[in-house]
């Protein structure tokens, strides 16, 4: 097996083996964020849903805009990870395990939020009881279980190699450590069923990703409701995920490189890659609005024009184009410009998308119910202290999580890095050799390889 | 000596687990086939159009099956070709 470079990955394993102040104060702050979450928790179990913003006809709010949110962001990881890694995108190595991550533990609080926008949350055994597959929400179930399953799996397979250098290395839980590495001792014969088995995931996690943010649209549009039942509102919501999953690992990276001082593994070029995908899913979203609300705007069907206009100029107006702003002009404004797209800007621009994003998927949940089709009178959600804790909490038990993840295992995959200096620029240039034509045969050395790359001077 | 004997533990340990590694990833996979089907039936019984259910079983079940079948191929890949 090939062991761990102690004098050049040895970095890596640091979080691991030690705890510094920050982190302390870190998960201090987040858990306070925790605590506050859960007592706004208990409140509402105890005094029920009335001590929410939610009544009729707005039951929707705060809740299934977090749940739309956080299953969005899924879509960074393993649809990222899983894209990159078929594609063979040499430079996805130091980042595939950081989106993977935020996949799996976004996934468990989207799908909490459900729960507690149950109000009642022992009233779940009635579904596991007499579930039925008419409606939206089960498949919502299905396709999220399916989801986290597969994108778990994903997130394990490529991590045993690194766990068996922790069981190697590290004297502290040992036990666990050899238990998650499943005996592995980087035999030929293991690297070939790992390979297959990540091969298979990879395949098998971008349909599901893709299903899943579908369905979660298909809570929408499966309805009659003004501005929710649209054909394109799939491909919609799939486009927004893969967008803010883009923002919040852009996010992760920076904040793993600073706290962490992955500098040399998490490179500028990391970041400049991911931009320009950010900047053009900023444009494929401002392209899937547009085409939402010019196709209702042009219908001018009555019931339509109330929501439209709640959003273009009435009470959520502010939201709408702060969300505009957000996700278009500033993106856009800093991506456009090589100048601007260094780490900071990448951050900002980020920053701006993942609040962009929040505030799209509230604004397409919470307009539409204060505005319906039946006879009740327009009304404007007002979240109460309440959703906002649970709110507060939900984004700290998502940091706390991928901070503890990463005092157990390491963020970077250091058996990827190893394999790239060793196997990766020798595949790239024989990959890069065969999509040329005329170029040498692969048997010559790497160094003539790459010669062969280079441009020759033609004689007149 | 200490140490010894606390890796000795940790094998004993390590070694009842492992065989509950595949045995909980089974009884999830069951566990969801079985609650599917069981809709299916709630479905057939209250005449509720069964065909929804049967419908998204038909692709959620292989699904699960082939991750259930991936996550053995591994496990028994990896155990069996150790050395």
């Amino acid at each position: 097996m090939r062991g761990l470079d102690e004098a050049r990955d040895g970095h890596l394993l640091r979080p691991i083996l030690g705890t510094g102040r920050g982190t302390v104060l870190a998960m201090s702050v987040l858990g306070a964020g925790v605590l506050f979450g859960a007592l706004s928790y208990g409140k509402q179990l105890r005094d029920g849903l009335g001590v929410t913003g939610l009544n009729q006809p707005v039951s929707w709010g705060f809740y299934v805009t977090n749940f739309v949110f956080f299953i969005g962001i899924s879509h960074a990881g393993t649809l990222i990870s899983a894209i990159l890694r078929l594609t063979k995108a040499e430079w996805r190595r130091p980042i595939t395990r950081m989106a993977e991550v935020i996949t799996v533990m976004v996934l468990f609080i989207g799908a909490g939020n459900i729960l507690v926008d149950l109000g009642r949350p022992d009233r779940l055994l009635n579904v596991i009881r007499y579930g039925r597959y008419q409606s939206p929400l089960l498949w919502d179930a299905t396709s999220i279980s399916a989801y986290f399953t597969a994108s778990t799996l994903y997130l394990y397979i490529p991590l045993i190699p690194d766990i068996a250098i922790l069981r190697d290395t590290v004297s502290r839980r040992r036990w666990f450590y050899r238990l998650l590495a499943l005996g592995w001792t980087g035999t030929p014969r293991q690297h070939k069923v790992l390979e297959r088995s990540m091969g298979i995931m990879a395949i098998l996690v971008i349909p599901i990703a893709i299903s899943v943010h579908s369905v979660v649209s298909f809570v929408f549009s499966m309805t009659l409701q003004p501005m929710w039942h649209s054909t394109i509102f799939g491909p919609y919501f799939v486009v927004g995920a893969i967008f803010s999953g883009i923002a919040a690992l852009i996010i992760a990276m920076a904040i793993l490189r600073r706290a962490y001082r992955l500098e040399a593994y998490v490179k500028p070029i990391h970041f400049d890659y991911l931009s320009r995908l950010l900047l053009v899913m900023s444009l494929l979203w401002f392209y899937f609005t547009f085409a939402e609300y010019l196709t209702g705007f042009y219908g001018h069907e009555p019931e339509e024009m109330k929501v439209f206009w709640s959003k273009f100029t009435g009470s959520y107006a502010p939201f709408f184009w702060t969300m505009v702003v957000c996700n278009l002009a500033v993106p856009v404004g800093i991506l456009s410009f090589r100048r601007l797209r260094t780490v900071a800007g990448c951050v900002v621009a980020s920053c701006a998308v993942c609040a962009g994003m929040w505030l799209e998927r509230f604004i397409i949940v919470a307009p539409t119910l204060a505005n319906p089709r039946l006879g009740y009178a327009p009304q404007t959600y007002l979240p109460s202290w309440v959703e906002v804790g649970e709110t507060v909490g939900c984004f700290s038990l998502f940091i706390l999580l991928y901070l503890v993840f990463t005092k157990f295992f390491p963020i970077v995959s250091i058996w990827e890095i190893q394999e790239g200096r060793t196997q990766g620029v020798e595949e790239t240039v024989e990959r890069v050799r065969s999509y040329l034509p005329d170029t040498e045969p692969a048997s010559v050395p790497i160094a003539a390889g790459m010669r062969a790359l280079e441009p020759k001077e033609v004689p007149l | 000596m200490n140490r010894e004997v606390r890796s000795e533990e940790d094998r004993r340990i390590t070694s009842r687990l492992f065989i509950l590694l595949p045995i909980t990833f089974c009884a999830f996979v069951g566990g969801l086939i079985v609650w599917v089907a069981h809709l299916i039936r709630v479905s057939i019984r209250m005449r509720d159009v069964p065909n929804a259910s049967i419908g998204i079983s038909l692709v959620a079940i292989p699904v699960f099956l082939l991750m259930l079948g991936v996550f053995n191929y591994l496990y028994w890949g990896l155990l069996r070709n150790r050395r």
